[in-house]
């Protein structure tokens, strides 16, 4: 699998303030990716050098295997974006709005446009102005207009932004839809883990303007960590019994009182009936599991995992 | 870039741009007739109705109306499109910025060219048919004079067009400030006349020719610089 999008090193300052730095991505063909980090830690900063809307200060950036700068912007003829929110002249109707668009891409087919607008079941709306429409019906009409030159590449910045849980839904098929049938890549942004767990098959961390982890999901679920964890007055003790009785090698003490169990195998009753056997108070015993949620908060936060 | 143009109008309010144009039109249309026999009535100083030939030295200024309708397409065109943001969706086009603001400008200069003509010739006749009926100018005009009119007519609809464009780099594209550009365009419009209040002589197509370079630097420099003035 090819790279759509690569970078080197890009960065961009803006008045001196380093706003991203040293990011090296990569997007591959066919694959939903998800940009993942809290707010203001320079997603959208990327996503704008990715389309070609600001111009990084530094690093480089190919896109389907051929550098995209100013002077170099073919590339973007295979991507249709919507970043921040969806942006259209207003004074225009929907339809002139798409006209538009296709025309600036050279492209010309006016059958693509009914189909692009009932792809995202918007009816009746070609001679409405924009200006009438809601917050809902802009963010379809952004999709319709970014798939409608049926580009290689989709880039949305918090695609669920400003939708009620129907359209976040509708959203959310309409992606995959578009990855799986019509062989689209995607590159989403959000600062909500549920949504990209959603739908993203990789997941690149970004925090302080910086990319910190690219993962892909299944990796992550496999490197899950499940752990007991109890705490006891009689630590040292406990640790001795649980390598000498129960054979196990992956313990770990984390506090004076407190003993994380990683082996699998042993249940919290086999530990329970041999502490209470010799005597040793339990204070609290209990099976974590670390999840999702926290890979990516230790991630963000900057820590490691537990 | 003829397309990039077309599509410049076609983005346009355009009943709200030609509503603009039809009310220059038509204060420009009427404006030297008022002028020779409402303003200028009882200054017998004043030469412009003496003849035609004289005429001439009020047809050309009146027409620097225009500069301010420069500066409306100006605002249209670059400050709203980046204060609404959809300066973002051209930048995300595969076409540099740079071509984009050389069509845009080539936009306003073809525009306010156009509308400057249009507006010479209907001012032309309309001061004609006047002075037909109430007498506006001594004399009738002859061939030479229709001749130097065309001629000037066109020469000034350049320098108008260009000298609209003044505003363009420093108010439109950096600073992004409506009401800057506008003044500057009033400034512009009146330089003529304020001279004239301070008593300053100048000879008027080297004022023009002034404009005109002002113009043209500024467009230098919006289409030099719009990579790095032009982030959004």
């Amino acid at each position: 699998m090819h790279a759509v999008i690569q970078t080197h090193k890009l960065a961009k300052a803006v008045k001196g303030r380093t706003i991203v730095s040293d990011v090296d991505l990569t997007v591959k063909q066919g694959e939903i990716y998800g940009l993942l980090g809290p707010n203001g830690a320079g997603k959208t900063t990327v996503m704008k050098m990715l389309t070609g809307l600001i111009i990084p200060t530094s690093g480089e950036i190919m896109l389907f295997g051929k550098k995209l700068n100013e002077s170099a912007k073919e590339g973007l003829k295979r991507v249709g974006s919507i970043i921040e929110y969806p942006i259209f002249f207003e004074h225009l109707t929907a339809m002139e709005n798409l006209q538009l668009h296709c025309e600036y891409l050279g492209f010309y087919d006016k059958r693509a446009i009914r189909q692009a607008l009932d792809l995202v079941q918007l009816k009746d709306i070609e001679d409405k102005k924009v200006k009438h429409f809601s917050l809902g019906m802009k963010q379809r009409l952004g999709i319709a207009r970014a798939a409608i030159t049926k580009p290689e590449l989709i880039v949305l910045d918090e695609p669920t932004n400003g939708l009620d849980p129907i359209g976040i839904k509708d959203m959310r098929d309409l992606i995959r839809t578009l990855n799986k049938e019509y062989g689209i890549t995607f590159l989403l942004s959000s600062h909500i883990l549920g949504e990209i767990e959603q739908v993203a098959d990789r997941i690149g961390v970004i925090r302080n303007g910086q990319l910190v982890d690219e993962v892909t999901l299944s990796d992550i679920r496999q490197q899950r960590t499940d752990y007991i964890e109890l705490v006891t007055s009689n630590v040292q003790r406990t640790a001795f019994l649980l390598e000498h009785e129960l054979h196990m090698a992956n313990i770990k003490i984390v506090q004076e009182n407190k003993i994380r169990i990683y082996d699998e195998g042993v249940s919290v009753g086999q530990i329970s009936k041999l502490l209470v056997s010799q005597d040793i108070d339990i204070e609290e015993i209990q099976k974590h599991t670390s999840t999702l949620e926290d890979y990516f908060y230790h991630q963000i936060q900057g820590g490691d995992l537990a | 870039m003829i397309k990039l143009i077309e599509l410049e109008w076609r983005k346009l309010e355009r009943k709200k741009v030609m509503g603009e144009v039809v009310i220059y039109l038509a204060i420009l249309m009427f404006l030297p007739v008022f002028l020779l026999k409402v303003a200028f009535a009882d200054m017998p100083e004043v030469p412009f109705g003496n003849s035609y030939a004289e005429a001439m030295g009020l047809m050309l200024p009146i027409q620097l109306g225009f500069i301010l309708f420069g500066a409306s397409l100006i605002n249209h065109v670059f400050i709203e499109e980046y204060k609404n943001k959809t300066m973002a969706l051209s930048f995300g086009y595969p076409l540099s910025r740079q071509r984009l603001v050389m069509a845009k400008t080539l936009f306003i200069a073809l525009a306010v060219f156009a509308c400057t003509l249009v507006s010479f010739v209907l001012a032309g006749i309309t001061t004609y048919l006047f002075d037909l009926a109430i007498d506006v100018i001594e004399g009738t005009p002859t061939a030479a004079d229709l001749m130097t009119y065309a001629v000037r007519m066109v020469l000034h609809a350049v320098v108008v067009a260009l000298a609209s464009l003044v505003p363009l780099f420093w108010f439109a594209i950096w600073k992004r400030a409506v009401i800057r550009t506008v003044i500057c365009a009033i400034f512009l419009m009146q330089l003529p006349n304020f001279l004239g209040l301070l008593r300053i002589t100048l000879n008027p197509d080297l004022l023009y020719a002034i404009f005109s370079l002002l113009g043209v630097i500024s467009v230098y420099l919006s289409v030099k610089l719009v990579n790095r003035l032009g982030d959004l």
